[in-house]
């Protein structure tokens, strides 16, 4: 009997392999020319009207739950959301891994990227640009922009002061405000926004030798308290052990050591062979005397704080206990950098040796912080160490795992400004300002060439030396492209479009966007504006970025509707000029709008799709 | 059983045929793929798209097989290898349709009889192509290209044609028109790196060829602007240790290749603890822990007396190991793969230590600089060799590829190696004594045209490479190059139907159809696939292409007649015409080379000899599939045994 349970069982998982092995591999599913079928098409409608409406402050939430009844998502957040669209259209899934990608390296504008490449291929196909033409032409207006993003007198753009963190809050709080799954009030956001910041700095070294390194920020969840409590402390938040919980606190400064092997008593490495026990050897007391005997040690060089990253055996942590020592296990490989940058010390692995006095590290005092239910054990740096704790909280779970996202993407945000000390206007001031810019661009370039190429009027050299004059960009683009002058000029304009469209996407509510006329900033009306409101500038206080007021002698134009091309005038002629107060990352920003033309030139380019639907 | 007839072979490669001609010629697109896995994949590399394919049908994958194998070594030309075999197969349906063949028995059906005059007439195109189609080449295509020099790779404006045109439009058919001037930059750069300041331009291709995974990192989630060339090695590993700020320069580093901690049992080591034959008093298992410790300290030790800080590891080290390595402020890294310990071997002179205890002063590699990079999501180990430049007269450096997402990183990198592998076809070594008297050959033309098809050649030569051949006679200089946009097949039309035309004057056997006629027509349907947008283009390419073929062939064999034969043939005759041949540049096509196109129509006769020499398909079915089904029967019978035996 027992010897047929084996084969039994054996036989039973064969047949199944075997079954499950032979189902016949169906064939690939192939699509030719898939932007022009229609399914295509209004899959890729449907998302961006999906993701477009998560788009800014004032987004409409996705809920996000599956068929077998998994816990329900709620979020705006692009790198969520799109992790949980599914779609039987290959084209989506490229989006859609490209936008993750840039999500997961800058943490920000991954909608804008979304909506700005799905939006490039729709204006595309309805202006029946031809693929290759649009592809070549985005290509060279994405090179335009980014040209212009990068120029001195950009309009665009903002220098970030480092000397007050007015500017740095003004973009860590945009990044918190454009989430709404948070369900932040003003003054919450305001807050999270400091907190933000406040722990940037702290990470910041001061005096640190080249190359420098950013410290950490360890987040604490707290749920169930008002979002106003939440907090940022220098150093370290450790889960309490229950015997701590009387501590009042340990003063003065106190040794510490750290333990990266088990204490657990198993043990060592010692190969792959095996061990055979007889009878009457205790292996596993001959390892906890040893185990002991580290502790003696520690006991004897006067050290306050054990931790370790894995298990404690019971009998040693008594021991230590006993002893008077703070004994914390089981605090896992992430907490250990920060605590090897926060105590100086080096974590020991070695189990037959003494502990090197090297290895010995300090932390300034040690005290005992409530936050809620949690009881938590602050440790006090003993100097500059750029580690801190930021204490999250917030009414329930779902809101807390949006708001601890949050603060990490303003955490990404307000680093990559160490590296390009800028900001971009938000509010959909940058998309709008960048459309009138390029669409001045090649319009009066084309003017220009078809004066200099059409008529045979005396005008001819003036025009010329014009066309050499002014960075023109269509007669040269043109000859460069291969594609004609009036494609061309299509293609800037699907380009100019969807670059409105992103910046009429952050508007819900069934207002209209428009566009001042002089400096180009993006405006939004509420539905039950008028015309005659608009005239008397009247309609709306302040422009999408807030640096702008209104003022009765503004022209508007609404957004997608035609309007004569303009040169967008600086910033610095506006009066009254007020500090802006919606910031986006540069950074971000910038790569969002390369990865979007280039994801968009890329789906243009597919001229075929093989499915393998097994 | 199937019998397998023309027809058939040729609708599995017209299918093929149709897929690849979305990614053809330069309106060619993209062709996307998703996996099971649902991954997903972008190619316009028509080898890609064949191998990603689920393919049922037997010959179809004979023919994949064929493309993967041809482009493995070329890395180009896949598109037309299907293309130009779908037009020969078509060519060669039509002759033996039009013409019966001569040994048609009265009892062998027509469909028979066409498919034994198909295999007459490829084993003949075959034969035609092994023996005379170098010499045509080089007679009537070799003129007209010109060889393209190494020396100017990073110059800004070369001089016209020039290796940057090349590399450029082989970017074009790869990546399309928006990136492939930047990627030239960057390969052109790449390569000037590499190049020794002697050597052979081979031996360089072939090391990037070799040690490409290790040479590059693909990034995503950037745009394809931001690749980049980096100094030195990128090992793509982390430190396992917290990285020592270290100011001390140089830095040495040792490479092991197995575990620092000795691993005391093997594996079947058995360790006996407390029996009756041991020593009572020391039968603690603490005690071999604690050598093993003991031993691992001083491994650290001789190494820090050496004054190394950072260990490169093949393996997975114990923590022991990684708190030692930290505490002694040395840098260690684990689980660096193969390549990158190999290339770091080649590039350091170094030799992996085999045995941690036997550390020597000639296992201490040098270096500049030692630190980790972040590439994307990743961190690696960033390091550059000192005195590699007087060493290995090379500058070692890693090429970052950087796009919004994997799959495109991961074509991009493609493109990369499938470069790399074209040009190794270009500038291929010339074995000097191959090289042969052109003009014996030319005496022997009109002897060779009337020889028979003979069966002699066996299927296996048919499928191996060219170069094994007796018969090839490699003529074609190292790095030639031909206007692109159909240039090739127009010149080289050209010259078989000359040739079939000397053929026929000469011998009056009019029973044979000349095959070079079938190829000579076949290879008109790629410039006609190029310019299929656009029929005027074809012909004004044709035309201007024709208008400079007669005479120059003329011309050209006179010389050739005159020079008795030197090596130096090919060469001369491609540098006198290059006044010629600035006139084809003027097309504006790019550039392709000679050689790999030569290789190209090889293969592809190759190929439709195998193909046409299969005449039925067996299919048997499984052993697995007969025994799962008696499991299965034999489980659903007696359903309680099995229940029962589960069940304790």
């Amino acid at each position: 009997m027992q010897a047929s349970v084996p084969t039994a069982t054996r036989i039973k998982m064969n047949s199944s392999q075997t079954t499950s092995r032979l189902v016949k591999k169906s064939p690939s599913v192939c699509t030719d020319l898939p932007l022009s079928s229609s399914d295509v098409r209004d899959k890729l409608r449907l998302m961006k009207e999906l993701l477009g409406s998560c788009y800014g402050p004032t987004a409409r939430l996705k809920q996000v739950h599956n068929n077998i009844g998994g816990s329900v998502v709620t979020t705006s957040t692009s790198s969520v959301l799109l992790q949980a669209i599914t779609s039987s259209r290959p084209v989506i899934g490229l989006i859609k891994s490209s936008v993750l990608n840039h999500v997961s390296r800058f943490g920000d504008c991954g909608l804008f990227a979304a909506v700005l490449c799905l939006s490039l291929v729709e204006e595309a196909a309805r202006r029946g640009v031809g693929n290759s033409a649009a592809i070549r032409a985005y290509d060279r207006l994405l090179a335009l922009c980014t040209g212009y993003l990068q120029r001195e007198d950009c309009g665009c753009r903002v220098e970030l002061d480092f000397c007050s963190s007015r500017s740095l809050i003004a973009l860590a709080r945009t990044v918190v405000s454009s989430k709404p799954t948070c369900v932040l009030a003003e003054p919450e956001s305001a807050h999270i926004g400091r907190l933000a910041v406040r722990a940037f700095l702290l990470t910041v070294p001061c005096d640190a030798p080249d190359p420098v390194r950013l410290g950490r920020t360890v987040t604490v969840p707290v749920e169930g308290r008002p979002v106003l409590e939440s907090a940022v402390f220098p150093g370290l938040l450790l889960d309490a052990p229950e015997h701590l919980c009387g501590l009042a606190g340990v003063r003065g400064p106190v040794r510490a050591v750290l333990f990266s092997a088990s204490l657990a008593g198993d043990l060592g490495e010692l190969g792959d062979g095996r061990i055979e026990v007889h009878a009457g050897v205790d292996t596993d007391a001959q390892i906890l005397d040893r185990l002991l005997e580290l502790g003696r040690q520690a006991l004897e060089d006067g050290v306050k704080l054990f931790v370790c990253q894995k298990v404690i055996h019971p009998v040693l942590q008594h021991y230590l206990r006993c002893g008077g020592l703070i004994v914390i296990e089981r605090v896992g490989v992430s907490l250990m950098e920060p605590l090897i940058q926060l105590t100086g010390a080096q974590p020991v692995a070695t189990l037959h040796a003494a502990i090197p006095s090297a290895a010995y590290g300090e932390v300034h005092d040690v005290s005992i912080r409530h936050f809620g239910s949690k009881t938590m054990l602050h440790l006090h740096p003993a100097g500059e160490t750029a580690v801190c704790s930021m204490v999250l909280c917030h009414r329930n779970e779902t809101m807390l795992n949006e708001l601890k996202l949050v603060c990490q993407k303003a955490e990404h945000v307000l680093r990559l400004t160490l590296r390009e000390p800028w900001a971009l206007l938000g509010g959909g001031c940058t998309e709008t300002l960048l459309a009138a810019y390029v669409r001045h661009k090649v319009r009066t370039a084309s003017v220009l060439f078809s004066i200099t190429f059409t008529s045979a009027s005396p005008h001819n050299d003036r025009a010329s030396t014009l066309v050499s004059q002014s960075k023109n960009d269509a007669p040269e683009a043109t000859s460069a492209l291969g594609c004609s002058q009036t494609e061309y000029l299509l293609a800037a304009e699907a380009f100019c479009r969807s670059l409105e469209s992103v910046a009429a996407c952050l508007e819900h509510d069934g207002g209209a966007s428009v566009i001042d006329l002089t400096h180009a900033h993006h405006w939004t009306l509420p539905s039950d504006v008028t015309e005659q409101h608009l005239e008397g500038g009247t309609a709306a206080a302040l422009c999408g970025c807030g640096a702008l007021e209104s003022c009765q002698k503004k022209k508007w134009s609404y957004l997608n509707s035609e309007c004569a091309e303009f040169s967008p005038a600086p910033l610095s002629t506006a009066s009254p000029l007020r500090q802006p107060a919606v910031l986006d990352s540069f950074s971000a920003k910038v790569n969002a709008l390369r990865v979007a033309v280039e994801t968009a030139n890329l789906v243009l380019d597919v001229r075929y799709v093989i499915q393998d639907v097994n | 059983m199937e019998r397998l007839h023309l027809e058939h072979v040729l609708q599995s490669v017209s299918a093929l045929e149709s897929i690849i001609l979305r990614s053809f010629g330069p309106e060619g697109g993209q062709v996307l793929f998703t996996r099971d896995t649902g991954r997903v994949m972008l190619s316009r590399s028509g080898e890609r798209i064949l191998t990603a394919l689920h393919l049922e049908h037997p010959l179809a994958r004979m023919v994949v097989e064929c493309v993967w194998k041809h482009s493995t070594i070329t890395g180009d030309g896949s598109k037309t290898f299907v293309l130009l075999l779908a037009s020969l197969l078509r060519m060669i349906r039509a002759t033996a349709a039009k013409e019966p063949h001569m040994s048609r028995l009265h009892n062998s059906t027509a469909a028979a009889a066409e498919a034994a005059t198909a295999r007459h007439l490829a084993d003949r195109l075959l034969e035609f192509a092994l023996t005379e189609l170098d010499g045509l080449i080089a007679l009537n295509v070799l003129p007209h290209g010109s060889r393209v020099s190494l020396d100017d790779i990073t110059a800004k404006t070369p001089p016209e044609p020039s290796f940057q045109t090349l590399l450029l439009s082989f970017f074009h058919t790869r990546l399309g028109n928006v990136h492939c001037e930047f990627f030239r930059d960057l390969m052109c750069e790449l390569l000037s790196r590499w190049m020794g300041k002697t050597g052979q331009p081979s031996s360089s291709f072939r090391f990037i060829d070799n040690n490409f995974p290790a040479l590059h990192t693909q990034v995503s989630g950037l745009p394809a602007v931001s690749s980049r060339l980096i100094e030195g090695h990128v090992i793509h590993r982390d430190f396992a240790t917290p990285w020592p700020q270290q100011n001390r320069r140089p830095v040495k580093a040792v490479v092991f290749s197995g575990y620092l901690q000795p691993r005391l049992l093997a594996a079947g080591d058995v360790l006996e603890l407390g029996g009756e034959e041991s020593v009572t008093e020391d039968a603690s298992v603490v005690r071999f822990s604690s050598w093993t410790e003991r031993s691992l300290e001083s491994v650290i030790a001789t190494l820090q007396s050496f004054g190394v800080s950072v260990l490169l590891c093949a393996l997975k080290q114990s923590s022991a190991a990684l708190a030692l390595a930290a505490q002694a402020g040395m840098g260690l890294v684990e689980c660096v793969s193969d390549e990158e310990m190999s290339l770091f071997a080649q590039l350091s002179g170094v030799t992996p230590v085999p045995d941690s205890w036997a550390v020597h002063p000639e296992h201490i590699a040098t270096l500049t600089f030692c630190k980790p990079l972040i590439l994307g999501a990743h961190r690696y180990v960033h390091l550059d060799f000192q005195d590699a430049e007087e060493r290995l007269k090379v500058k070692p450096c890693s090429l970052v590829i950087c796009g919004p997402g994997e799959e495109q990183t991961d074509q991009y990198a493609r493109a990369f190696q499938a470069a790399i592998r074209m040009l190794l076809t270009a500038w291929e070594p010339v074995d000097k004594t191959e090289i042969s008297t052109l003009d014996v050959k030319e005496t022997f033309i009109s002897n060779k045209c009337t020889s028979l098809p003979t069966d002699a050649i066996s299927g296996e030569s048919a499928c191996t490479s060219c170069s094994m051949h007796p018969h090839q006679k490699c003529v074609i200089e190292p790095g030639c190059v031909i206007p692109a946009g159909g240039t090739f097949e127009f010149l080289l039309h050209h010259a078989l139907h000359q040739y079939d035309r000397s053929c026929s004057v000469s011998v009056s056997i009019s029973a044979f159809v000349p095959v070079s006629h079938i190829l000579a027509n076949a290879l008109l349907s790629v410039p006609r696939q190029i310019y299929s947008h656009n029929r005027k283009r074809f012909l004004q390419a044709q035309t201007r292409v024709m208008a400079l073929a007669p005479q120059q062939s003329h011309i050209l064999g006179a010389r050739l007649r005159q020079t008795d034969g030197p090596p130096e043939d090919g060469k001369q005759s491609a540098r006198s015409c290059r006044k010629d041949s600035a006139a084809l540049t003027l097309l504006d096509l790019g550039l392709e080379s000679v050689s790999c196109k030569y290789h190209l129509v090889l293969a592809v006769v190759q190929c439709l000899t195998s193909l046409l020499r299969v005449n039925k398909v067996l299919r048997t079915h499984t052993v697995l599939h007969t025994t799962s089904h008696k499991l299965l029967s034999a489980r659903l019978e007696s359903p309680e045994d099995v229940d029962k035996d589960e069940s304790p």
